[in-house]
């Protein structure tokens, strides 16, 4: 299969590395050749027909910054849309960054290979919160497969893991930590009792948080996530718009200690039932499922015939999210053939 | 006909008496009594099963008087008669009307505010406090739609329970 992957930040790094280590293997168990023929950033691409060395690809972005510094096959200045007009490819990994105010440029990339008859796999949540429905129809209109189980929860299995293995139930609700940089901070907070801000700098100096937090402390990367969960396995239609959103920055020790003598947790929860679809603090028991501690993702899902099913697993991380890259590329290959 | 109940009682002397008295007053007999005084529920009163014989009407009487007598019946036969809804307020609780916030939450049918705990901190919009409330079973969901009402007219922010 050929795939070309635009986007080589922490994710598609991540894709990369992981080519590199499991090439052989998965040629080995399911026939399939990761040949990866493109790879373009924002400043260029690398194309190479008969496939470029993901650990060459990898070497040149981490020294040079972009990877039209490839050996003999970067092609500088070239533009992402470009590339996916003049190179012939099967499957496009697209893993440009978020960006949630238009989806853009990840839904016009999505959009083009689509038309074009190709199928995307992608971890990037902007277009999927935003133009999920254009997305899943166009992807059904050009008969290509659309899959996208990284952008929620990591490496913890939940998109693919409902429409397939629990593909004769009906979800009725999902309710999840689907933020790994709040639960990190939250955990912190009820260990060590410290102030909100405080912990914040913590883990920004660790390099959990990011240098503008917003995104996940104001719980818009988790609001993102229940709009994808609604859609794709509530089949509602639905955007982030409709999400009622609340973060952590007003958390206090004191009200995290108010909640530990009653014997809960105050944990950042994303909600999608038929009641409400929100993200906001909430109180969870000690001991159960959802105390999970550090950057741990959790994930119930509500069902009729099996009752609550729940998925725990790591949120983020370039390896851990190009792990559900790859099982999607692997279920496209064994569709597809 | 019997039936097993689960009563909740203050850890105070004579409590026992006054629950089991109305049993034995309007005729039904009791068959078990399960009650030990050092297990008790996170609000610090006791559990107490006891289970009754005698005819339907009768214990129905027995429970009506058990429950004007004030003390809780928590389970009828297993099922639970009361549920708890347990909720963290951040914001300036005191400013905005302690008592106030507490009749808005009794006025509602079934419902009692039976814990409040504050916690004050040095810039008071950042106070918490804890509120238990007891809800007729089925209720849960009314309060906590009821607390986030409360909390956008009062500017708190209201952490429920999942």
């Amino acid at each position: 299969m050929r795939i070309c992957i635009i986007g080589l930040g922490a994710v598609g790094q991540g894709v990369a590395q992981v080519f590199a280590m499991k090439r052989e293997r998965i040629k080995k168990d399911y026939g399939l050749d990761l040949n990866l023929v493109a790879a373009a950033d924002s400043r260029g691409a690398a194309i190479c027909g008969d496939g470029l060395d993901p650990r060459l690809l990898l070497e040149t972005k981490r020294n040079s910054g972009k990877v039209a510094n490839y050996p003999e096959y970067g092609v500088p200045g070239i533009s992402s849309l470009e590339v996916l007009d003049g190179v012939e490819y099967d499957c496009l990994v697209e893993v440009t960054p978020t960006n949630i105010e238009d989806g853009e440029p990840a839904r016009s990339h999505m959009l083009k290979a689509m038309k074009n008859g190709k199928s995307v796999v992608t971890s990037n949540k902007g277009p999927l919160s935003l133009f999920f429905r254009e997305l899943v129809g166009t992807a059904q209109n050009n008969d290509v497969e659309f899959k996208f189980e990284a952008s929620v929860g990591g490496a913890m299995p939940i998109i693919n893991f409902a429409h397939e293995t629990l593909s004769g139930c009906e979800i009725k609700s999902v309710y999840g930590i689907l933020n790994g940089t709040t639960n990190y901070i939250l955990s912190r907070m009820a260990k060590e009792g410290s102030p909100y801000y405080q912990t914040l700098n913590e883990a920004q100096e660790l390099g959990i948080a990011e240098t503008n937090p917003s995104q996940d402390v104001d719980g818009i990367d988790a609001a993102c996530k229940v709009v994808i969960l609604a859609n794709s396995i509530m089949k509602r239609d639905v955007t982030y718009k409709d999400v009622d959103v609340e973060g952590i920055s007003r958390i206090t020790p004191e009200s995290i200690a108010l909640a530990q003598k009653e014997g809960y947790l105050i944990k950042l929860i994303g909600e999608a039932s038929p009641d409400s679809l929100e993200v906001s603090p909430r109180l969870v028991r000690e001991g159960s499922p959802f105390s999970v501690d550090g950057t741990m993702n959790v994930a119930t899902l509500k069902t009729d015939l099996a009752d609550d099913v729940t998925v725990v697993g790591r949120g983020a991380g370039s390896i851990e999210t190009a792990s559900a890259i790859l099982s999607d590329l692997i279920s496209i290959w064994k569709a597809r053939g | 006909m019997r039936l097993n109940l689960v009563l909740e009682l203050l850890d105070v002397p004579g409590q026992l008496l006054d629950a089991l008295n109305p049993i034995g007053r309007l005729g039904a007999n009791i068959v078990a009594i399960i009650h030990q005084r050092d297990v008790k529920t996170e609000r610090g009163t006791i559990p107490v099963q006891i289970t009754i014989e005698g005819d339907k009407e009768t214990l129905d009487k027995v429970l009506e008087s058990i429950e004007e007598s004030g003390i809780q019946i928590i389970q009828v036969d297993g099922v639970l008669r009361k549920e708890k809804v347990t909720t963290v307020l951040i914001g300036n609780i005191v400013d905005q009307d302690v008592k106030d916030t507490v009749d808005i939450l009794n006025q509602l049918e079934g419902v009692m505010v039976a814990d409040l705990d504050l916690k004050m901190s040095d810039q008071p919009e950042r106070s918490a406090s804890k509120i238990i409330i007891e809800a007729e079973y089925g209720r849960k969901k009314d309060v906590m739609r009821k607390l986030k009402e409360l909390g956008s007219l009062k500017g708190f922010l209201v952490i429920n329970e999942v």
